[in-house]
């Protein structure tokens, strides 16, 4: 457990408060919804409701991340966000194809939800036809995924984010900032065993220190990955669960998650985590946690 | 005897990455390829009809392609030396025994080293404060990426474009640290206007010298001042110049070193590496190269 000599940003994004040194914020979570087959907003509404309660008990904010698979899934999508999330809770739209995210940000935009909407995510594959989307219709936060095909190192990382590891003209931020995205999110680019896997949990305080925003990754996608553990059924999903402690442990301010359903799990351990974190934190570096942390709320 | 000309690129070739498919496949949790780009490289070289081709170099600078895989380095703008430079995995062996796969029997792969000086000149040194030491070191870690690429290559070639404008004095016995004993023909690439240091460039421990003759054809005269016995690779078409020459242009100018150096002209090629220019005219710019090289070859 650790600070950082570089100054820390922090973002209000939509009333949730994200970055800053270790222990004085509690760690975002995002919970990832509709990764698989046809969306089920009767499940997904339950989902939610249950990782409100939880976050409400200890103080872990969950923002919900929605994936988009298909064009045709963006309206009843949108519909449900607008239905089923509280009014300024902001969430995460998470699409891999350029053209349903061009569709989708017209979408949010005729919605008047962009001011709620964190973009996930902006990267080294971004069209330009993206790029100018984003320009007309800025969401108010984006993901930045530091994912270098070159170098899979935290220096590769750093590269990709600075100039763009010749691979772009400019470097992730400078782009981001082009396109007029004020409140930028690191993912680390967590990558499968074989891939330099813990490079994305060893970025996670160098970043922090080279750039002082907010960074955090979706380390749980390594476990889906590791193809070993499927003969530890009983295992694997403790270790899924798990998987998202060393992200406070290293420094990290976001977890992304999924299914939403292990919230029920995710939450408390990430409290418990954070009043870890927090607990010598303050003490050695003298970071009072807020009066919303997992520790001012759990231990009276 | 009859004149012979093998016709050669000296590096680099421009292939568009797709940076879409790269993070495709990182969404899809796949192991980044690199092959598509490699092949297209190989396809373009081979199809123009050139006899001495490389990978392309097209995963990196030239620069960032080594250091990138050399220890003690850290690439931020530019290459930092943060650390001991060695050699700890092979760099470009994996891509050079891809390559040598695609390649059709008569067709000869170079192994492309950046020159050590150059990699010296090109990073940020923040651990040896000592410009030779730190050469040396690149040269040892070089030769042992040579040496590993010895079973795999036809010919080692060594870019030192800074050697045109800054000769170190221990120059020779920097390039010797890379050749020495190695048991395929070697080649000194020093691109840019080179008049200057002709009498130490011919005493370079290497097969064979190449450099940019077509942009800076005044070396033609500079030569005529000095003896020189050695194979010599002639720069026949620009890499900095979108015209493409035509092949009695490049006929007429081979012709012209044939004249001065006679049969130690073994090579023709791109002036330089052609990473800058447009895919379609670095092509069109190695097919009239080949037809020239037929051509000389009496073909």
């Amino acid at each position: 457990m650790f600070s950082f000599t570089k100054e820390q940003t922090t973002y209000d994004i939509s009333g949730i408060s994200i970055g800053g040194q270790p222990g004085m914020y509690p760690t975002v979570l995002f919970g990832g919804l509709f990764f698989k087959g046809e969306p089920d907003f009767e499940d997904a509404k339950r989902h939610i409701q249950t990782s409100d309660e939880r976050s409400k008990q200890t103080g872990v904010p969950v923002i919900p991340d929605f994936f988009i698979r298909k064009v045709e899934y963006i309206e009843p999508i949108l519909s449900f966000i607008e239905k089923a999330i509280p009014k300024k809770h902001p969430f995460s739209i998470d699409i891999i194809e350029p053209s349903i995210k061009i569709q989708t940000l017209e979408q949010l935009a005729s919605r008047k939800l962009l001011p709620r909407t964190i973009y996930n995510s902006i990267h080294i594959g971004m069209t330009k036809e993206e790029n100018e989307a984003l320009r007309t219709y800025t969401p108010e936060a984006a993901i930045i995924v530091a994912f270098n095909p070159k170098d899979k190192s935290p220096d590769g990382k750093i590269e990709v984010l600075e100039n763009g590891a010749h691979l772009l003209e400019t470097g992730l931020l400078e782009l981001a900032h082009q396109i007029g995205i004020e409140k930028t999110l690191i993912d680390t680019a967590a990558l499968a065993p074989g891939e330099n896997s813990g490079a994305a949990i060893a970025a996670l305080p160098v970043i922090k220190e080279e750039y002082g925003l907010p960074t955090g990754c979706a380390i749980h996608n390594v476990v889906e990955k590791s193809r070993w553990l499927n003969d530890f059924p009983f295992a694997k999903k403790t270790v899924d669960v798990a998987s998202n402690n060393a992200i406070p442990l290293f420094g990290g301010d976001y977890a992304i998650f999924g299914p939403m359903e292990n919230a029920e799990l995710v939450v408390p351990l990430i409290a418990w985590q954070d009043i870890l974190v927090s607990e010598y934190t303050e003490n050695y570096f003298g970071i009072s946690p807020v009066a919303s942390h997992p520790r001012r709320k759990l231990l009276k | 005897m009859k004149q012979h000309v093998h016709t050669s690129v000296i590096g680099s070739y421009p292939i568009s990455i797709t940076t879409q498919d790269l993070m495709n496949d990182y969404f899809a949790e796949q192991q980044t390829s690199w092959t598509q780009y490699i092949e297209q490289a190989v396809h373009d070289m081979t199809a123009a009809g050139i006899t001495y081709i490389s990978d392309g170099q097209t995963r990196d600078p030239f620069i960032q392609l080594f250091t990138r895989k050399l220890n003690g380095c850290r690439i931020r703008q530019r290459t930092e030396i943060i650390g001991r430079v060695e050699h700890h995995t092979p760099i470009t062996v994996p891509d050079q025994i891809y390559t040598k796969r695609l390649l059709p029997r008569h067709v000869m792969l170079i192994g492309v080293l950046t020159g050590p000086y150059t990699l010296t000149k090109s990073s940020v040194d923040s651990f040896y404060h000592d410009e030779k030491q730190l050469a040396f070191d690149f040269a040892a870690a070089l030769r042992k990426e040579a040496e590993l690429l010895l079973k795999h290559v036809d010919l080692i070639s060594i870019d030192e474009p800074v050697f045109s404008n800054e000769l170190p004095e221990y120059a020779n016995e920097l390039i010797q640290t890379i050749t020495k004993g190695l048991s395929r023909p070697t080649r000194l690439h020093v691109c840019g206007d080179v008049s200057g240091i002709i009498p130490q460039l011919v005493d370079m421990p290497v097969d064979i010298l190449s450099h940019e003759f077509k942009a800076s054809p005044h070396l033609f005269n500079v030569f005529q001042e000095y003896p020189c016995n050695r194979n010599m690779c002639i720069g026949s078409v620009r890499s900095d110049d979108a015209v493409v020459e035509s092949v009695e242009d490049i006929v007429t100018h081979v012709n012209k070193a044939i004249a001065i150096f006679d049969k130690n002209v073994v090579q023709i090629a791109p002036d330089c590496g052609q990473r800058l220019l447009p895919r379609t005219i670095a092509f069109q710019k190695l097919k009239n190269l080949a037809v020239a090289g037929e051509i000389l070859n009496g073909g």
